[in-house]
């Protein structure tokens, strides 16, 4: 180290103030210092020396903890590199056609020919059929209940089960 | 202070994380170091925390030590050790009560003690401003050149020469 009584206070001064300014703020400095080396502060106590040897050798002990910690994490993060690269030859090679994988096999839940079919016109005439037929049955049900009301339904119910049951079986037959 | 080659292998000690090595350097700069933030500070208690802290960053940045210039690196930790102190406002306030508490208390002395001289220094250097009673110590406790006291301050060596001169030649006064 080029200490502080290794270097020439008069020179350095020089190259800023003349010959005898550089020798008086070179004995300026001397006489300062001199001073303050005559007035030493106080020494640390031996119980904080103690204590802060204790520290540093914890702080020792976290420093190697953080370094395995790191290399651990080297370690994992240069294996994951490596599986991610095997999958990707992996996959590379399946799409030249050099390894076969396995087929993923599925279906729909509904089949096909009704998602499928366009003859939306038939299906449009059967639903105007059925929407017609159910106005109908309304009306006999409001029939039947008036009927009841007035304590003679009994023909009116009946010929409105068969006509249920001509429509369950119309429409059951498309 | 030990012979540079001895310095060499403690401070190799330190990086390859040698807790013996460690508290080498603290029996060998612990008292420097000390005395530098005793005398910018005038608080014991504050030395101790701050030279405390001093050694356990050197434990997290010795591995960033890549200089010939272990004293002019160390130095450097100290300063920024107590510039980060400063910075902090709460502790800034308990720095300005302690030294005016001092500077009290050592105007009520006998002149004539060896303890009131070391605290007729004190006295005088909480006269000078911050930087200047800074610079001063540096220089005076890591022993470095003038030099490389402004390289670290990153200031031209007139401004550094300036600094200690002045304030060197006012505490020469001061002190009577």
């Amino acid at each position: 180290m080029n200490g502080r009584n290794t270097e020439n206070l008069k020179e350095l001064f020089e190259r800023f103030l003349d010959s005898k300014e550089a020798e008086q703020a070179a004995e300026d400095i001397r006489k300062g210092e001199r001073i303050v080396r005559e007035h030493p502060a106080p020494e640390p106590g031996r119980e904080v020396i103690a204590n802060i040897k204790v520290r540093v050798a914890k702080a020792v002990l976290r420093r190697r903890a953080n370094t395995i910690r790191r290399m651990v994490y080297k370690a994992a993060v240069a294996a994951a590199v490596v599986l991610i690269a095997g999958v990707g030859v992996r996959l590379w090679l399946s799409e030249k056609g050099g390894v076969k994988t396995g087929k993923i096999i599925y279906a729909s839940v509904i089949p096909s020919a009704i998602w499928g079919s366009e003859d939306t016109a038939s299906y449009d005439a059967d639903l105007a059929v059925l929407n017609t037929e159910i106005e109908q049955v309304e009306s006999e049900i409001g029939g039947v209940q008036s009927v009841e009301t007035n304590g003679n339904g009994r023909g009116e119910l009946t010929e409105l089960e068969m006509e249920l049951t001509e429509i369950n079986s119309d429409f059951w037959k498309g | 202070m030990s012979d540079a080659s001895d310095l060499g292998n403690i401070i190799k000690g330190c990086k390859n994380g040698n807790a013996d090595c460690f508290s080498q350097l603290v029996d060998i700069y612990a008292g420097r170091c000390y005395g530098y933030f005793y005398r910018l500070t005038g608080d014991r208690g504050l030395s101790d925390d701050l030279l405390g802290e001093l050694f356990v960053r050197l434990v997290e940045k010795i591995g960033s030590f890549k200089g010939d210039y272990f004293e002019s690196w160390l130095f450097k930790v100290a300063s920024n050790i107590f510039n980060d102190y400063l910075r902090n406002k709460q502790r800034q306030k308990r720095l300005l009560d302690g030294q005016r508490k001092q500077l009290e208390s050592a105007e009520q002395e006998d002149k004539n003690s060896s303890g009131e001289q070391i605290d007729k220094l004190q006295m005088v250097l909480g006269r000078l401003d911050a930087n200047t009673r800074e610079v001063i110590m540096l220089r005076f406790y890591s022993e470095m050149s003038f030099k490389e006291i402004a390289k670290m301050r990153s200031e031209p060596i007139g401004t550094t020469l300036a600094k200690v001169h002045r304030g060197l030649k006012k505490l020469r006064e001061l002190m009577g």
